[in-house]
C-alpha cells in the first residue's frame, strides 16, 4: 500500500529525484522518498499540503535516521544538576544506612574462637598430631555469657577462616548429577580425586563431600540442654532440587584418609542438611555456616555452656575455627558494612555538594562563556 | 537487454565495493602508482568463425566468476579470512586451551562469543557473495547471437568461445571483447558508452578497418576467415597491438577497432564482430582488482592498545602464576593434594603449577579482549557510510544529482582527523566550466570581460570595479562569454586582418575532435568533447559563424556565415586527412585538412611554449605581441591556447603521409613512432593568435576554505597550472591574503633562465638545485624570524614543479618540509601527478600528520591513493579519481560537512565505542582478578560460563552500537559554525593514552568496588531464616552490579540521548535479568554443574539484593560523576562550551539548507597590495587550457608504465559527466 502511494507521488516528481534514487542505491524506496519529502516540504515548505499525507511517523523517523536528526534529549552536566544529583544521592542514602545501621546493631552476636582454647596444653605445640590422633578424646567446654537480650530464633553458626572452599580444585571436586541421582549417575569424573574408594564408587563424591565439617555443638543453658533445631538450615532449593530423595550415602568416608564427617547411610542427601550446606560452597577463604537454631529467648548476662567436640583439621593450614550465636533483623545477621557503606556515600555526596556549591561561589564559572574556548587562544602553528 | 543497465552497473559497483570491502590487515602497503601492468611478451594467435582451429590453444571461457567463494570453499576460505584478525585468532587459541583441564572455564565461555563474532562476519560474507553469484548468472545466462551455419544463434553469454563471430545489437552490452568488423552504419563506424569502465557518458566513435566492412550479414560472414595475432590479454584499457591477417594481408588493428566489455551499443543498429578475449581475460575484468584498502590511525592506534591489554593480561597473569606457586601446599588437605595430584597443583613442582596456572588465567582473563569490538566498529562505520554520509542531504548535488559516495566505511574517524589537505586545482576548486572569455588574433586583443579573479584582486586592493555594461552583441551561453562586438555577427570583416580572424575562427571550428549530437541548428546541437575547453572553443566558433555541425570519419562539415559577405550562408565540408591526437608530451593536437578547393592546411593549437618553438621565422611583432597579451590572459586567471597553421603542398604530404601510415601499423611503441612522424610536420607554423578560457570558481569554495583553515587544517593547493593562475585562484579561494607573509620559490627567475639557455643540462640541474637550497634556506630563516616576532604573520609558501623536483630530493626534503609545516598555505604549481604524490606522502611519512588529497582528475589519482583519505570530485571529469578514492562528494564545498560534520563525529562516536569497550572489559575482567587473590590463586572462575560468555555479546553489545551511531556533542550546523571544535580530532583529545588512562583507573576503582562491596555486603546471614549466600550467590550478584553499572556508565557518556539509548540500555539491563531468570529456573539434562540452581530467586528473596544493587552502582558511578563534574567546571572541553552555549536552543527538527558559514571572524585583510604587485613579472609562462587534469596518465608515462593512450576515442573525457546524457554544451 505505502509503496504504492510513494511511486504515485515519484511520478509527479522531476525525473533526477528519481534518478537520486538510484544513485543512492536504496533498496527502501519509500524511505528515502519520506526523507526526501520531508526535507523539501520543511524547506520549501510550498508542497505541504500536497507531501504532508505521506509523512507518516516511518518517514519522518528514517528521515531523522539517516540526516542524524532523531529527537534526543541533552543531558548537560550543570553545576545545578551536579549538585542536585549529589543531594539527591545523599538524602536517598542517608536513612537507607541510618536504618541498615539499626538494623545491623539490633542484631546480638556471640562469638568465640575455640580452635587453639580446645586443644590441651600439652598438644598445644603440635595441634595436627593432637587432632588426628583418634584415640584422644576430642571433647572441649566453652562458657558462652549472652551480653544482652536475644530474641529467638537464634542461629549457631561456625566460622572458619583461610579455608579456601572457593579454590578451584575444590570447588569442581563435586557431582552434582550424582547428589540429584545417585549410583545411578556413573560419570562421576568431575570428583576426582574422591570419584572412587576401593574400587566402589562413593555417594557423595568428590573432595567438597569429604571435607564435610564435623565439629559437634551442644549447649547446656541452666543446666537444661537447649536444644538446637538443625532442620531447615539449607536453601529450600537445595533440599528441593539439588539433592535427591532417594539418594543415600555409599561407600563414603571409607578409605585410608578420613577427610571430616560421615554420614548416616540411613538417611537420603535430600534430608542430610549439614551436607547441603557445606556443599553450598562459599565465596571467600572466610565464611560461616549455618550449624542450626535456638528456638527459645536468652536474656542478657545469661551463662551458656557448649560441650562441643573439636574433630574438624583446621590446624594443618592454621585456620581459625569459631562459634558464632547470633540473633537476626530484617537485613540478616550483624554487618554494619553496608550501613555504614550507605552512610559514607550519603555523607560524601552531600560533602560533594556542598564543595561545589562552595566553588560556585568562590569561583563561579559562567556556563557557556566563549572565552572558556582554548582552541582558539592557541598559536596555530604546527 | 533492457536490464542490462542494472546488470553492469551492478558489476562495476561489484568492482568498487570488492575493492573498498574491509579487509585491511591482507593489503599489502605499498602505493601502487599506477594501474597498469606491464604487458606480459608474446602473441596470441585466434582464428576467426573457425571453433576447431582454436581448440588446441585453451582459451578461456566466456563464463565469469566475481565471487570469493564456493560452497565447498566458504567455510575454510571465510574462516581462514576470519582468523587472519589477531583477536579472532586469540579467541581460538584460547577456546582450545579452554578445552584442556587446566581451563578453569568451560570451553563455552570462549566458544559462544567467538562463534557469535564469526557468525556475523561468516553471514555477512555469505550473503555478499551471494549478490555476486546471483549477478554473475544473470550475466553469463544473458543471450547474445552467435554465427552458426550462416544464421544467428541466440546462446547464453558463458557459451561464447575465442574466435566466434557474434552481432551486438542497439544498445547491448558487448559479451567480451571484441574486434569490430561489420556495423550497420554505412560508413563502419558505430558509437559506444564506456560509462561501465571509466564513468564517462559521452559517446565515442569506433571505426571498423575498411576491409571488413562487408560481413555484416549472416551469409556473408561465414565467409570471413581472418586470422587475428595480438597482443597477450591485459589490463590496459587504452592500448591495444594486433594485426589481422586476411589472406595475403595483414591489416594493423588499433584500439579504435576494439569494442570492450562492459561498454555497450549506441546509435547503431547492429554491429558484427569477433572475439578476442574472453570472460576473465577481458580488459574490464583484469582491471578488476582489489585497491590496497586503507586502515585509519585510529585503528592503528586501536591495535595498539589491543597490545597493551595483552601486557596487561600478561603481568595480571604472572602475579596469579606466582602467587599459586607460592600458595600450593600439602598442608591445604582438603584439597586432596596427595601423591597422585595431577601437575597443576602438585605442591612439588611449584614451578610448573605456576607455569599452568599462567594459561589457566590466561583464559580466564580472556574477556580483557574486547572480542566483538572489532565486528561492532565495522558495523557501526558501515551504517555511518552508507546511511549517514551517503544520505546526508547536506551533501546531495542537486544540479547533477549526486550525492556523497562513501566507497570505504574503513575511513569515516580518519575524516574527523585530517590536518592537511591537498587540493587539486582544476575542478575541485574551479568548475571546469571552461567559458571562452577573450582571445587575441593577430596582435589584437578581442573581448572585454573581467574574471573573477580581476575583480577578486581588485577588491583586495580597494579599488572599486563597476560592472561594465555588456554590448548587444554580447553573448552568454554555456561555453561562450564573450562581449566584444567588433567581432560579432562578422563585424570582424571589418578588423584590420579579416584573413586572419578567418583562420582563427576555421582553426577553431576544425583543428579538434569533438562530436556533434543532436539538431544541425546552432541552438539545439550538442558537442561531445574529450575536455570542455574544446567544447569551448568549438562553440566560440559557432559563435563566430563557423558553425561545426557533422562529422563524418573523413570529414567536417562546417556552416559559415559572413565570410564572403555579411549575411550569407554556406556549407563547407573539409576533408579530414590526418588528426595528430592530443597528448601530454606532445601538448598540442594538429588537424590536417584539404578545403573543397584542394587547399591542404595544417592547423595547430597547443600551449604557448610548444607552438612557439615550432613558429617559421619571422613575424616578430606578432609574436610578441602575443606574447604579451598570453602573459595578460594569465595573470587573468584565464587558461590559454596558441593557435597557428601551415599550408602544405600536397608532395610533400604525400611523402609524409606515407611515413605516418607505416608507423601506425608498427607493433612495438607505435605511440612513441607517431609522435616523431608528427613531429616532421609540425614545424614552420605561422600563428594565428590565441584564445582565453575562463575557468570558474566553484560554488562556495572560498567559504568553504575558510571554514576548514579555522578549523585548523591546512590546505595546500597542487596543481599543473603555472603559478600566476595558481596564485591568483589561491587569493580568490582567500587561501591566501596580503597580511601573509609569501615566499616564492621559482624556476623562473633570470638567472635561471640564463645557465638553462646555454643548453648544458647538468650544469642546469647543479645551478637549480643550489639555488632552491639558498632560496629555502633563505625561507626558513626569515620563517623563524616572523615567527619569532610578535606580529608572526601567516606564511604562505608558492614553490613550482621544477624547484619541487630539487627540493623534494632527500637533501633538502627535511628542509621543505619543514618550511612547509610552519606556512599556512601552500601552492604548488606546474606540478607532475608524481610530484603530488610525492608532497603528499612527504606530509605523510615524514610530519606524521594525517593527510586528505581531493582532485578530480586521472592526474590525482595517485596523490589520493597516496593520502591517507583520499576524496575525489564526482563532477566534470571521468571517474578516474572518484574510482581510486575512499569518498566521493559533488562539489568541493561539501568538504566542510564530510569533515567537520560527519568526519568530527565519526571520530568522537568510534573514540567512545572504544574507550567504552576498554573500560567495559577491563572492569569485568578485574572483577574476576580480585577474586582470584581470594582463591589461592588457583584460577577459579568468579562467573558463571554463560554469564562471562554472554557478556560481551548480549548483555553489553547493543547500547554501545548505538552511541556509535548516534552520539553527537553538538549539532551539524553548530559544527560548522564553530569549526575550530574539529581541532580537538586534530590533536586526537578522545583516543589519547591519558584518556584511555582515565578510564582505566575509574575500571579499576569500579572493579575494586565491585568485588569487595559485593563480598563484604554479602557476608554473615541474609535473609529471614538465617541462612547464607554461597559462591555463586555473590558472583551472580556482582554480576548483576557490573551489567547494570557498566550500561550506565555509558549513558553518562552519551552527549544526546534518544529513545533508543533507553530501549537499548533498558533492553541489555532486560536482557540480563530474562537471562537468569529463565538459566537459574530451569535444569538441564546436560552434564552442568547446577551453581545456579534457583540463585537469583534466592537472592531476591533478601533485601540485601536491591539494597546492594541501589548501592554499588552509586558507589561505582560516583566516582565518574565527580570527575565529569570537575572537569567540566574547571578544564571544560570545547564542544561542552558550546553546547552550554546553545543548550536551550532546541535541535532543528530538519536541517535547512547549506547554512552559510558566516565570515564574520576573519581578520581585516590589510588591502595594501594590489594584484599588480603579484609577482608575474617573473614568469614568461602562460597559462595553458590543456593543462587541465586526466588528459592521460602523465604519471604512468613518468613511471615508464605502458601509457594508456587515448588516440582511439574521439572524445575520450567525460566533458560533462552529467547524469542526463544528452545535456553538453548547447
Amino acid at each position: 500500500m505505502k509503496s504504492r502511494v510513494c511511486m504515485g507521488w515519484l511520478q509527479r516528481r522531476p525525473v533526477y529525484q528519481d534518478q537520486v534514487l538510484k544513485e543512492l542505491h536504496v533498496e527502501d524506496r519509500s524511505s528515502i522518498l519520506g526523507s526526501m519529502d520531508n526535507d523539501e516540504a520543511s524547506t520549501s515548505g510550498s508542497n505541504l499540503e500536497i507531501h504532508s499525507g505521506f509523512r507518516n511517523t516511518l518517514h519522518s523517523s528514517v528521515y531523522g535516521f539517516t540526516q542524524q536528526n532523531l529527537p534526543a534529549c541533552k543531558p548537560v552536566l550543570t553545576p545545578g544538576w551536579v549538585i542536585t544529583m549529589f543531594l539527591s544521592v545523599g538524602f536517598i542514602c542517608i536513612p537507607i544506612g541510618v536504618a541498615a545501621l539499626l538494623a545491623s546493631q539490633s542484631v546480638v552476636e556471640i562469638v568465640d574462637r575455640y580452635d587453639t582454647e580446645c586443644i590441651p596444653e600439652v598438644f598445644r605445640d603440635n595441634k595436627v598430631a593432637y587432632i588426628k590422633d583418634d584415640s584422644i578424646s576430642k571433647n572441649c567446654t566453652r562458657i558462652l555469657k549472652v551480653p544482652s537480650y536475644m530474641k529467638a530464633p537464634i542461629y549457631v553458626y561456625y566460622q572458619l577462616d583461610s579455608f579456601y572452599q572457593n579454590h578451584r580444585r575444590y570447588v569442581k571436586s563435586r557431582s552434582d548429577r550424582q547428589l540429584l541421582y545417585g549410583l545411578k549417575y556413573t560419570d562421576t569424573a568431575s570428583c576426582k580425586p574422591e570419584e572412587t574408594g576401593n574400587g566402589l564408587p562413593i555417594v557423595p563424591c568428590g573432595l567438597v563431600a569429604w571435607s564435610l565439617f564435623n565439629d559437634t555443638y551442644n549447649f547446656v543453658h541452666e543446666s537444661v540442654e537447649l536444644k538446637v533445631n538443625r532442620k531447615n538450615i539449607a536453601w529450600k532449593s537445595d533440599r528441593e532440587h539439588k539433592f535427591g530423595k532417594d539418594v543415600y550415602p555409599f561407600n563414603f568416608q571409607n578409605g585410608s584418609l578420613i577427610g571430616g564427617a560421615k554420614l548416616d547411610p540411613q538417611i537420603p542427601l535430600s534430608e542430610q542438611e549439614d551436607l547441603m550446606v557445606w556443599m553450598r560452597t562459599a565465596a571467600l577463604p572466610s565464611f560461616r555456616k549455618l550449624y542450626g537454631v535456638i528456638e527459645i529467648d536468652l536474656d542478657a548476662d545469661e551463662i551458656l555452656t557448649v560441650f562441643l567436640s573439636n574433630n574438624y583439621n583446621t590446624y594443618s593450614f592454621g585456620g581459625k575455627k569459631r562459634l558464632v550465636l547470633s540473633t537476626k533483623s530484617w537485613l540478616g545477621g550483624k554487618n554494619n558494612f553496608l550501613a555504614v557503606a550507605c552512610l559514607a556515600v550519603g555523607s560524601s555526596c552531600i560533602f560533594m555538594a556542598l564543595l561545589f556549591v562552595l566553588l560556585h561561589v568562590r569561583n563561579p564559572r559562567t556556563f557557556g562563556d566563549p572565552t572558556y574556548l582554548t582552541l582558539d587562544r592557541k598559536s596555530n602553528f604546527a | 537487454m533492457s536490464g542490462g543497465g542494472g546488470r553492469w552497473e551492478r558489476v562495476r559497483d561489484r568492482v568498487r565495493s570488492s575493492s573498498s570491502s574491509m579487509r585491511g590487515d591482507r593489503q599489502t602497503r605499498t602505493v601502487r602508482l599506477g594501474r597498469v601492468q606491464p604487458q606480459a611478451p608474446g602473441h596470441r594467435t585466434i582464428f576467426c568463425n573457425d571453433r576447431e582451429a582454436n581448440l588446441p590453444v585453451k582459451f578461456k571461457g566466456n563464463s565469469i566468476s566475481t565471487t570469493k567463494y564456493n560452497l565447498l570453499t566458504f567455510l575454510p576460505k571465510g574462516l581462514f579470512e576470519q582468523f587472519r584478525r589477531v583477536a579472532n585468532l586469540y579467541f581460538l587459541m584460547i577456546s582450545i586451551l579452554s578445552t584442556t583441564p587446566i581451563s578453569p572455564v568451560h570451553p563455552i565461555t570462549n566458544v559462544v562469543p567467538l562463534s557469535l563474532v564469526l557468525f556475523v562476519s561468516l553471514v555477512k560474507e555469505a550473503f555478499e557473495d551471494w549478490k555476486r553469484l546471483l549477478n554473475d548468472r544473470v550475466i553469463n545466462s544473458s543471450p547474445i547471437d552467435v554465427l552458426q551455419d550462416q544464421k544467428w544463434e541466440s546462446i547464453p553469454w558463458k557459451k561464447l568461445q575465442v574466435g566466434d563471430i557474434i552481432k551486438v545489437k542497439q544498445d547491448g552490452f558487448f559479451p567480451a571483447d571484441l574486434l569490430f568488423l561489420a556495423s550497420s552504419n554505412p560508413d563502419g563506424v558505430c558509437y559506444i558508452e564506456t560509462a561501465n569502465l571509466d564513468g564517462e557518458t559521452n559517446l565515442k566513435i569506433r571505426k571498423a578497418l575498411e576491409r571488413t566492412w562487408d560481413y555484416l550479414l549472416p551469409e556473408k560472414a561465414a565467409e570471413f576467415k581472418g586470422e587475428i595475432q595480438c597482443e597477450q590479454p591485459n589490463n590496459s584499457l587504452y592500448t591495444f597491438t594486433g594485426n589481422l591477417i586476411i589472406g595475403k594481408q595483414t591489416l594493423p588493428i588499433s584500439p579504435n577497432q576494439i569494442l570492450l566489455r562492459g561498454c555497450s551499443l549506441r546509435n547503431t543498429e547492429y554491429i558484427v564482430g569477433a572475439v578476442i578475449f574472453t570472460g576473465h581475460e577481458t580488459k574490464v575484468m583484469m582491471n578488476a582488482m582489489n585497491v590496497p584498502s586503507k586502515r585509519s590511525t585510529l585503528e592503528r592506534k586501536l591495535d595498539k592498545l589491543i597490545l597493551m591489554l595483552f601486557g596487561v593480561l600478561f603481568v595480571m597473569c604472572f602475579i596469579g602464576a606466582i602467587g599459586s606457586g607460592v600458595f600450593i601446599n600439602r598442608k591445604h588437605y582438603y584439597l586432596g593434594l596427595n601423591d597422585r595430584v595431577e601437575d597443576q597443583f602438585n605442591p612439588n613442582n611449584r614451578f610448573v603449577v605456576a607455569i599452568l596456572t599462567m594459561f589457566t588465567l590466561i583464559t580466564l582473563y580472556s574477556t580483557i579482549i574486547p572480542i566483538s569490538l572489532y565486528v561492532s566498529i565495522e558495523m557501526i562505520k558501515f551504517i555511518q557510510s552508507t546511511q549517514f554520509i551517503n544520505k546526508d542531504l547536506n551533501m546531495y548535488h542537486r544540479e547533477s544529482n549526486t550525492p556523497a559516495l562513501a566507497r570505504t566505511s574503513n575511513l569515516n574517524e580518519e575524516l574527523g582527523q585530517v590536518e592537511y589537505i591537498f587540493s587539486d586545482k582544476t575542478g575541485t576548486l574551479t568548475r571546469n566550466l571552461m567559458e571562452f572569455f577573450k582571445c587575441s588574433i593577430a596582435g589584437e586583443v578581442y573581448g572585454h570581460g573581467i574574471t573573477e579573479i580581476e575583480s577578486g584582486g581588485a577588491q583586495r586592493s580597494g579599488l572599486r570595479i563597476d560592472e561594465t555594461k555588456k554590448s548587444s552583441t554580447a553573448v552568454h551561453e554555456k561555453g561562450f562569454n564573450f562581449d566584444d562586438a567588433r567581432l560579432m555577427r562578422g563585424a570582424w570583416r571589418n578588423e584590420h586582418d579579416p584573413d586572419a580572424c578567418k583562420e582563427f575562427f576555421r582553426c577553431l571550428a576544425i583543428c579538434h575532435t569533438v562530436l556533434p549530437e543532436g539538431d544541425e541548428s546552432p541552438e539545439k546541437i550538442t558537442y561531445q568533447a574529450a575536455s570542455p575547453d574544446e567544447a569551448a572553443l568549438v562553440v566560440a566558433a559557432k559563435n563566430f559563424g563557423f558553425f561545426f555541425y557533422r562529422r563524418t570519419p573523413t570529414m567536417i562539415m562546417v556552416r559559415e556565415s559572413h565570410v564572403e559577405k555579411i549575411g550569407k550562408i554556406q556549407d563547407v565540408s573539409y576533408e579530414i586527412l590526418n588528426v595528430l591526437e592530443f597528448n601530454s608530451t606532445r601538448k598540442r593536437q594538429s588537424v590536417i585538412c584539404r578545403y573543397p578547393n584542394g587547399r591542404l592546411v595544417l592547423y595547430c593549437k597547443g600551449a604557448d611554449t610548444v607552438i612557439y618553438e615550432r613558429l617559421a621565422y619571422g613575424n616578430d611583432t606578432i609574436k610578441n605581441v602575443s606574447r604579451g597579451h598570453l602573459e595578460q590572459f594569465g595573470s587573468a586567471g584565464l587558461r590559454t591556447l596558441c593557435l597557428a597553421y601551415r599550408d602544405l603542398n600536397s608532395e610533400l604530404y604525400e611523402s609524409w603521409n606515407e611515413k605516418f601510415i607505416q608507423a601506425k601499423s608498427t607493433l612495438r611503441d607505435r605511440e612513441k613512432k607517431m609522435d616523431e612522424v608528427a613531429e616532421l610536420i609540425e614545424t614552420d607554423l605561422i600563428l594565428i593568435g590565441c584564445t582565453a578560457i575562463e575557468d570558474k570558481l566553484q560554488e562556495g569554495v572560498p567559504s568553504c576554505i575558510e571554514t576548514l583553515s579555522r578549523a585548523g587544517i591546512k590546505i595546500w593547493v597542487l596543481t599543473g597550472d603555472k603559478m600566476e593562475t595558481a596564485i591568483n585562484i589561491a587569493y580568490a579561494c582567500s587561501l591566501i591574503n596580503n597580511s601573509m607573509k609569501q615566499f616564492v620559490i621559482s624556476s623562473e627567475t633570470d638567472e635561471i633562465r640564463e645557465v638553462e639557455s646555454r643548453g648544458d643540462t647538468v650544469e642546469t640541474a647543479r645551478f637549480m638545485k643550489e639555488s632552491v637550497k639558498k632560496e629555502l634556506k633563505r625561507c626558513i630563516q626569515e620563517a623563524e624570524h616572523s615567527m619569532h616576532t610578535l606580529s608572526g604573520n601567516k606564511l604562505a609558501l608558492i614553490i613550482d614543479g621544477k624547484c619541487l623536483m630539487y627540493a623534494l630530493d632527500p637533501q633538502l626534503r627535511v628542509t621543505l618540509l619543514n618550511l612547509s609545516l610552519n606556512c599556512h598555505a601552500v601552492v604548488c604549481c606546474r606540478v607532475s601527478p608524481l610530484q603530488k604524490a610525492q608532497v603528499t606522502s612527504l606530509v605523510k611519512n615524514g610530519a606524521r600528520k594525517i593527510t586528505l588529497s581531493i582532485g578530480d582528475g586521472a592526474n590525482d589519482v595517485s596523490m589520493i591513493q597516496a593520502a591517507h583519505v583520499g576524496v575525489g570530485i564526482s563532477g566534470l571529469e571521468g571517474m578516474q579519481a572518484v574510482m581510486a578514492s575512499d569518498f566521493a562528494i559533488a562539489q568541493f564545498r561539501f568538504l566542510t560537512d564530510l569533515l567537520l560534520v560527519h568526519g568530527r563525529w565519526s571520530y568522537i562516536r568510534i573514540c567512545k565505542v572504544v574507550t567504552y569497550f576498554f573500560y567495559k572489559n577491563l572492569t569485568f575482567t578485574l572483577t574476576q582478578f580480585w577474586f582470584t587473590f581470594q582463591t589461592g590463586f588457583s584460577g577459579q572462575r568468579f562467573y558463571d560460563d554463560w554469564f562471562q560468555s554472554l557478556y560481551n555479546v548480549i548483555f553489553t553489545a547493543l547500547p554501545v552500537i548505538i552511541v556509535g551511531l548516534f552520539d553527537k556533542d553538538v549539532s551539524a550546523s553548530l559544527s560548522k559554525r564553530y569549526p575550530q571544535l574539529y581541532k580537538e580530532g586534530i590533536k586526537n583529545m578522545f583516543f589519547k593514552w591519558r584518556v584511555l588512562a582515565v578510564w582505566a583507573v575509574f575500571s579499576v576503582y569500579q572493579s575494586l568496588i565491585f568485588f569487595y562491596f559485593t563480598t563484604a555486603a554479602s557476608r554473615n546471614s541474609k535473609n529471614a531464616s538465617g541462612k547464607l549466600f554461597g559462591l555463586w550467590d555473590v558472583s551472580t550478584m556482582a554480576f548483576t552490579c557490573v551489567v547494570v553499572t557498566v550500561n550506565l556508565r555509558l549513558l553518562m557518556t552519551c552527549n544526546v540521548i534518544t529513545r533508543w539509548h533507553h530501549i537499548s540500555v533498558i533492553g541489555s539491563i532486560l536482557a540480563w535479568f530474562i537471562f537468569i531468570f529463565l538459566y537459574s529456573g530451569i535444569m538441564t539434562p546436560y552434564d552442568r554443574q547446577e551453581n545456579i540452581y534457583f540463585v537469583i530467586y534466592v537472592l531476591m528473596s533478601t533485601f540485601f539484593f536491591y539494597l546492594t544493587l541501589l548501592l554499588v552502582p552509586v558507589v561505582a558511578l560516583l566516582g565518574d560523576v565527580i570527575y565529569q563534574g570537575l572537569q567540566r567546571w574547571f578544564a571544560p572541553y570545547d564542544y561542552q562550551i558550546i553546547q552550554e552555549l546553545h543548550r536551550h536552543e532546541p535541535e532543528q527538527r530538519s536541517r535547512p539548507d547549506l547554512l552559510e558559514i558566516g565570515t564574520a571572524m576573519t581578520v581585516d585583510e590589510e588591502r595594501t597590495f594590489a594584484i599588480s604587485q603579484l609577482p608575474r613579472e617573473t614568469s614568461k609562462h602562460t597559462g595553458f587550457a590543456f593543462d587541465s587534469p586526466g588528459y592521460e596518465s602523465f604519471f604512468a608515462s613518468l613511471h615508464g608504465v605502458n601509457v594508456p593512450q587515448r588516440a582511439w576515442d574521439v572524445a575520450r573525457r567525460a566533458s560533462m559527466r552529467s547524469r542526463q546524457p544528452r545535456t553538453s554544451i548547447r
